[in-house]
């Protein structure tokens, strides 16, 4: 995971560290390879996943023949060097570092929230620091209220993890150091809600100075049951851990040496169907639909093995399977491997976050899938990394790390990739399909119609040369476009000519393992029943359907994710009612337990024919991924074939661009407490005035058969003429919003008029 | 080795000593005289001699030899462990409580069970907090690591009841506000020693 990891030159090197021999690389800082060889050196501000902060100065070391103690932290270590961990010395220094940690620490264990799982108590126990002997004023340090995160100063040991984070993963720098010696503080400089630095700086504070207020003061860490699963939300199937007590969900963690959570994955817990019971009529009835149903629709949120339970049913039935965002990513990814002749795209997430460019592609990759922003962060953070943003609506939240916006026009995707990939490709040698594709094409008219400029792409071009490892990161404004199938075999050329490492960013949800497991249809059509989707039968576990379904913290199973990796979920909270296992046994399928179907995943698509409770899940001392198994990819035909460039449709006028805010995915997160916020259509000045909308006003529009209720609020952070529309707030009704994302703006008649 | 030597009981030399007792009457007239002689013998008067004196010292003296349980309770060792109680500060009627969990982690008949929240003066305070009297074992453990002397134990000893399961929740164990005068320092088990000042080490007060 770690990105200073990996830029070692590759040289091997041997050197001796407690007297035993340890074989690594150059490049490797000395507590790294400590740690790949199980030797232990204390730390206190230490943490994998940034690079070393250096603070604490725990981690000294001597190496012989250099004058004083080394960080180990942070010193690469050299051929044949021989170092020792531990000495009288250093354990004295150590010693005194603790003791130096404690001065004024307050002494409220007993209620501190941190106590049971706090580093500053471990160490001091461990260093037997038992008399203070140091003293200084104390001051008056009032604890502040951040939001959903509190912070006291007072136990604050400022070891700067939760800057670190907040500047290297999460990205919005939003928190600060304040120096002033004995008087330092953290300071909070972003003070709207900001779910996701918040919480993964408290999920690295080593003591009890950031604490998430809901759960503040509520239980003792002790008394949590840890039941590890992945996050369902977004489709990034995030490492994660359900802390549970009595039957409800205190908190969520992470492991955090390695990984990070968004705000949505680590507040977005409180989803569960509560309080259901067997109800035989409703089952009844419910296999009876299900047998004579014509169609079945169903959401992405659901696990790879029901998605095969689902397949099942049709193989036995002849059901048709809907589901609108799965089947668009499924018909991407299938003109996407026409191209580069494997079922999967090459990216993976580390890549992207090693990449010296990333070039962002259809996507508000922000409020998409916040893990991979995060890693072209780490990229802009740790490389320098060139991050060309390509869309039509600008995103300030990225501005600090996109060094090139480009904008097009809504709805020319088609010839915006035509032109990136024209304009990446000029220098290599491609066969002469693809050199005739691109030199036909008419450079003037696309960048005229798309709106992008040449001289914005030869910027682009310019900044990239001399440069190496690049990533695409593309996401599902393509996916439902109607030229989608083009798009992706255009896209794919970089894959395959350019080296790129292309990331095909799925839709919410499992829709990778869905779109991977499932024979998707097309059109619905006579009896439905709907999986979390409003049809003619509902099985639901928004808990408002014909039949209850349990939600994903209340059933195992595995999930498939935007790495590429199949990575199991435990069951955090108890459901007593029906699971679509049991409906389908009712129709003649045989399995005892959902899981059983986890071995029987297609081997054909890459998964591999595992037992559910033999996959891994953990991370080892060095940070590697042991979580479930890595899909594995798959040959396809070729068909290289690329069509002429359509006429571009772009849009005139008002635009809604159906785009859920960051911490929000899916109904299911909509249900979360924390997590709520209002909901608006917003847009700009500009789109007010197009629109002759006065803000506050509200008004009502159809998009695939969805009405939408809205009230107008006006962005001043925003331009142009494309409003936000947000659809995670619309129960069973979310998942049928599956056609492109930017629309034209038709609002219904009788609108009534509020607040104007 | 057989079996024997095991049977037999009768090792070693013994030195048994045959007491005088007499010869049991026979005939039935001659028990009656046994009887009416054993029954009749000045002994007797002297019992009631000092039956006589106790029950008129007990009326009319008030000096009884007997305490009159259940309306009397003779007094109890502050180490007894009975039905605990749940102390608050003299100064201010504030629970002692500080929510620490300690008592629930302790206990190994796992009979205490806790909620707590953030209260509005930005304290730990607990919200719910029951014992379950059925399951307690009275090991004084919550009382010992109680760092706030908070929860201790009572002299309160009767707890039969007429379920197994008795709860006993925060409020009943609170000493109650108008009886604050009458609430006793525990010096039971985990209570301070009487030398705790000197075990104490003074931290630096350079300022």
């Amino acid at each position: 995971m770690s990105v200073h990891n990996s830029i070692n030159t590759g040289k091997p090197i041997t050197l001796t560290i407690d007297g035993k021999t340890c074989q690594s690389t150059f490049g490797k800082t000395i507590l790294e390879i400590a740690r790949e060889n199980d030797i232990y050196i204390p730390t206190m501000c230490y943490l994998t996943k940034v690079k070393p902060i250096a603070s604490c100065r725990m981690c000294i070391v001597d190496v012989e023949g250099v004058d004083g103690v080394i960080l180990s932290c942070q010193e690469k270590a050299t051929e044949g060097a021989v170092i020792t961990t531990e000495t009288e010395e250093l354990y004295k220094e150590r010693q005194n570092i603790m003791t130096l940690y404690n001065v004024n620490h307050p002494l409220e264990c007993g209620v501190c929230d941190k106590s049971g799982e706090c580093d500053l108590q471990n160490k001091t126990m461990e260093f037997d620091v038992d008399t203070q002997i140091f003293t200084t004023r104390d001051q008056h340090r009032p604890v502040e209220n951040w939001g959903h995160v509190s912070y006291d100063p007072a136990l604050c040991i400022m070891c700067e993890k939760c800057v670190r984070v907040s500047t290297e993963i999460t990205g919005d720098e939003a928190l600060q150091l304040k120096f002033g010696g004995y008087s330092s503080t953290i300071v909070n400089i972003k003070k709207e809600k900001n779910y996701a630095s918040l919480g993964e700086a408290a999920a690295v504070c080593p003591v009890g100075a950031l604490v998430d207020t809901n759960f503040k003061y509520t239980t003792n860490a002790w008394e949590l049951e840890k039941i590890p699963s992945a996050c369902p939300h977004c489709g990034g199937g995030c490492q994660m851990t359900y802390e549970v007590k009595h039957d409800k969900i205190y908190r969520m963690t992470n492991n955090f040496e390695f990984t990070s959570l968004c705000g949505a994955g680590r507040y977005g817990f409180d989803y569960d169907n509560k309080n259901v019971s067997k109800d035989a009529k409703a089952f009844a009835a419910a296999v009876e639909a299900v047998k004579n149903a014509d169609s079945i629709l169903f959401a992405p949120q659901i696990t790879n093995e029901e998605a095969l339970i689902l397949q099942k049913i049709k193989e036995k039935t002849g059901v048709k399977l809907i589901s609108g965002e799965a089947r668009a990513y499924q018909k991407f990814m299938q003109a996407y491997a026409e191209v580069t002749g494997k079922t999967l795209y090459s990216g993976r997430l580390k890549g992207i976050s090693e990449s010296k460019a990333v070039i962002v592609l259809g996507t508000k990759i922000y409020d998409d899938s916040p893990t991979v922003k995060y890693h072209i962060n780490m990229a802009s953070k740790w490389h320098r990394a060139r991050v060309a943003y390509m869309h039509p609506l600008e995103d300030l939240e990225m501005k600090n790390i996109v060094t090139q916006f480009i904008k097009y026009e809504a709805g020319t995707e088609e010839g915006v990739s035509a032109l990136l990939v024209e304009m990446l490709l000029r220098e290599i040698d491609v066969p002469e399909s693809v050199k005739s594709f691109l030199s036909d094409l008419d450079i003037g008219n696309l960048s005229a119609e798309s709106n992008v400029g040449e001289e914005e792409l030869e910027a682009l071009r310019k900044s990239l040369i001399k440069k190496s490892g690049f990533s695409l990161v593309v996401g599902s404004d393509l996916y439902a476009h109607p030229r989608a199938a083009q798009i992706a075999k255009i896209l794919a050329l970089l894959e395959k000519y350019a080296d790129f490492n292309v990331v095909c960013v799925p839709p919410a949800g499992n829709a990778m393992g869905v779109s991977l497991i499932c024979d998707l249809d097309d059109d619905a059509e006579g009896l439905t029943v709907g999986y979390n989707v409003a049809a003619d039968f509902t099985l639901s576990a928004l808990g408002d359907g014909d039949l209850d379904m349990p939600a994903l913290n209340q059933q195992e199973g595995t999930l498939t994710t935007n790495d590429k990796r199949v990575v199991p979920m435990n069951v955090a909270l108890p459901y007593g009612g029906y699971v679509l296992n049991d409906i389908a046994n009712a129709l003649g399928l045989n399995a005892e337990y959902t899981i059983e179907y986890t071995k029987a995943l297609p081997a054909d698509k890459g998964f591999e024919a595992l037992e559910f409770d033999s996959l891994p899940d953990y991370f080892d001392t060095v940070g590697t991924e042991h979580r479930g198994y890595l899909l594995s990819e798959q040959e396809t035909a070729l068909n290289e074939t690329l069509d002429e460039i359509a006429e571009l449709d772009g849009f005139d006028g008002a635009i809604v661009y159906q785009c859920n805010p960051k911490e929000q995915f899916s109904a299911f997160t909509s249900k979360c407490e924390p997590i709520t916020e209002e909901v608006f259509l917003s847009g700009s000045k500009q789109f007010a005035t197009a629109t002759k909308l006065s803000d506050g006003e509200s008004i009502s529009f159809i998009i695939d058969g969805v009405t939408f209720k809205r009230v107008f609020k006006i962005d001043t952070s925003m331009k142009g003429t494309i409003a936000l529309n947000p659809c995670y707030d619309m129960g069973l009704s979310a998942p049928l919003v599956s056609s492109y994302r930017f629309s034209r703006l038709e609002i219904m008649q009788e609108n009534s008029k509020i607040g104007s | 080795m057989s079996l024997e030597q095991f049977k037999n009981r009768n090792v070693g030399t013994q030195n048994y000593k045959t007491l005088d007792v007499g010869t049991k009457p026979e005939k039935g007239m001659a028990q009656f005289v046994q009887v009416v002689q054993r029954t009749f013998k000045g002994e007797l008067f002297v019992g009631l001699g000092v039956t006589m004196k106790a029950m008129l010292k007990a009326l009319f003296a008030n000096d009884m030899a007997t305490i009159q349980y259940p309306f009397e309770k003779l007094p109890i060792s502050p180490r007894y462990r009975a039905i605990h109680e749940m102390l608050i500060l003299l100064e201010s009627g504030n629970y002692r409580c500080i929510g620490c969990g300690l008592c629930e982690k302790i206990c190994i008949s796992n009979c205490i069970s806790m909620d707590t929240r953030y209260d509005e003066a930005q304290r730990k305070e607990v919200s719910e907090y029951t014992i379950n009297f059925g399951r307690c074992i009275f090991c004084g453990y919550c009382a010992e690591v109680c760092p706030e002397l908070a929860i201790v134990h009572g002299p309160r000893y009767e707890n039969a009841s007429e379920q197994r399961a008795g709860f006993s929740l925060f409020e009943d164990m609170l000493t109650p506000i108008d009886k604050l005068n009458l609430q006793q320092e525990y010096d039971g088990f985990g209570a301070v020693s009487p030398n705790a000042d000197e075990n104490i080490k003074q931290t630096p007060l350079a300022y």
